[in-house]
């Protein structure tokens, strides 16, 4: 097992470490000393639990400007996309059974809806522009009588390009449709205020947030014709909705995580602005390199870039020890081109060659020097390789 | 399980491949193949193989068999090239079964190397 100090971590978009103060939250929770009992237990220690959980909600409420009852804990953003997604088409499929997403979206969503069209459903699949962005009357233009659901997440795992969730969700709006928005990536990050934004449903997980893996949280905005099925059955909790014993000690790390981003946010967004700027400004000149999305409408905890005639799974472990991503860390393992990056117009080479670094509040100057240095000597390495005819 | 694809000897060869480069006066080859380009290059006295160097472009199992081909057989004979088979390659880097074919594109560029060779004499 490799030592903290053996590598450079810049892959905080895969998933972030747990602050130290959320681990302290947590731990407190664990020994015979905590709340441990069981939440759904009526005696004092499950009271106690129950008081726990209570203000993690309010810690995450605060964070997204909405009320705690909004709040459904999951185990993670997949779980809180499939029951968003799944939960919303079999509520309003008695309306309608046309649903629309991007080709962009995570796997966590794309899988959702293949499953969902495989059973009957149609699903509409929106193209972004070169730069990522989803245009102005793409949606408009896909938005029928019968389309019931609308996903589109926030900020893209693999580009760090932002969509505009408060133009989507208007649209949305004016045509009676539910909104789904995949904001892993964004919560705990950029500003995300329920009480004025257009949206629905919001996925949300802790570890991408300086929170531990295993919780996320779904958003259910209090709107008529808004619900979800469940998709799980075997208890009472949460309203039915997702039965399960609560896990205390995960959801009061992920409201100790709420509640630090509240007061780091705009601390932290500087920060990675400032290192992103460094880090693009240390390789723009390599010859070759491209931006995958764009730097004015992405989110600056993503730098994702591609190079000319380097082959990518040489050029990951030409850069070790750093930790990046050739794409999300869910299909890293594949060969296979990233299909975000193919949906961006990029060629098979390119999208190939495609690396993606994503800063975070722990990140250095330092460790961005070292990035840029390894970037530019395995480049410069795998080219002197490479043979001079042209494939 | 470590989870780290690739061995010690891949790691080692793929981080210093003495071999890449080109010769002066060579008999060379040129493939194209499964997503890989391999560029191999011999120098020979009589039908002894005095120096081998190669380029390639491709994944880092490629550039490490490529790299253990030429130091393996720089002193043979050229007829040990036509008669070159991947296989043992294969099982001591190893290389995993989903890359067979890339390094088949190896095998087939020696082959060919090792018959240009013999007919340039």
């Amino acid at each position: 097992m490799a030592e903290a100090a053996d590598f450079i971590y810049l892959d905080y978009a895969a998933s972030t470490p747990v602050d130290p103060r959320v681990v302290e939250a947590m731990f407190s929770l664990l020994s015979a000393d905590g709340n441990h009992a069981n939440p759904s237990s009526t005696h004092v220690g499950g009271r106690r639990a129950v008081e726990c959980i209570a203000h993690a909600a309010e810690q995450l409420a605060q964070l997204l400007n909405t009320k705690p009852a909004r709040l459904i804990w999951t185990s993670g953003a997949t779980e809180s996309d499939n029951l968003a997604i799944v939960g919303a088409a079999r509520h309003r499929e008695h309306r309608g059974k046309h649903l629309i997403t991007m080709r962009t979206e995570h796997k966590a969503v794309t899988d959702v809806f293949e499953a969902l069209a495989r059973q009957g459903f149609e699903v509409s699949w929106l193209e972004p522009g070169p730069d990522g962005v989803l245009a102005a009357d793409a949606l408009e233009d896909a938005i029928r009588e019968d389309t019931q659901l609308v996903s589109i997440m926030h900020v893209n795992n693999e580009t760090g390009v932002v969509q505009n969730i408060e133009r989507i969700g208007e649209a949305c709006r004016e045509h009676g449709v539910v909104f789904h928005v995949d904001a892993a990536q964004s919560v705990g990050k950029l500003p995300v205020d329920l009480s004025a934004l257009p949206v629905d449903l919001m996925s949300m997980t802790a570890h991408k947030m300086y929170g531990p893996k295993g919780i996320g949280a779904l958003y259910i905005a209090d709107r008529p014709g808004v619900g979800v099925e469940p998709q799980l059955f075997g208890g009472g909790q949460q309203r039915r909705l997702r039965p399960g014993t609560q896990p205390t000690h995960q959801i009061a790390g992920f409201g100790q995580a709420a509640a630090i981003a509240r007061e780091s946010m705009q601390q932290d967004f500087e920060h990675l602005r400032r290192l992103r700027e460094r880090l693009w400004a240390g390789i723009a000149h390599i010859p070759g390199v491209v931006v995958n999305g764009s730097l004015e409408a992405g989110f600056p905890g993503i730098l994702n870039v591609s190079v000319e005639d380097i082959e990518g799974e040489s050029l990951l472990l030409a850069l070790e020890p750093l930790c990046v991503a050739t794409g999300s860390a869910c299909n890293s393992k594949s060969q296979e081109p990233s299909y975000v990056l193919r949906a961006l117009g990029r060629s098979d080479a390119l999208a190939q060659s495609a690396i993606r670094f994503s800063i975070g509040r722990r990140t250095t100057t330092t460790e961005i020097d070292l990035a840029i240095r390894k970037y530019s000597d395995a480049v410069t390495r795998l080219r002197g390789i490479a043979p001079e005819q042209a494939g | 399980m470590s989870g780290d694809p690739y061995s010690e000897r891949v790691r080692d060869l793929f981080a210093s491949p003495a071999h890449a480069g080109n010769l002066e006066d060579a008999v060379s080859i040129f493939v194209s193949d499964q997503g890989v380009r391999l560029f191999l290059c011999a120098q020979c006295e009589n039908d002894r193989i005095m120096a081998l160097r190669f380029r390639a472009w491709g994944c880092p199992h490629v550039i490490a068999a490529a790299e253990a081909f030429c130091d393996e057989f720089e002193g043979r004979q050229v007829r040990d090239l036509l008669e070159f088979s991947s296989s043992g390659l294969m099982q001591s880097l190893p290389v995993p079964v989903e890359k067979t074919g890339r390094i088949l594109v190896l095998e087939d560029a020696v082959r060919a190397l090792g018959t240009s060779l013999r007919d340039s004499r």
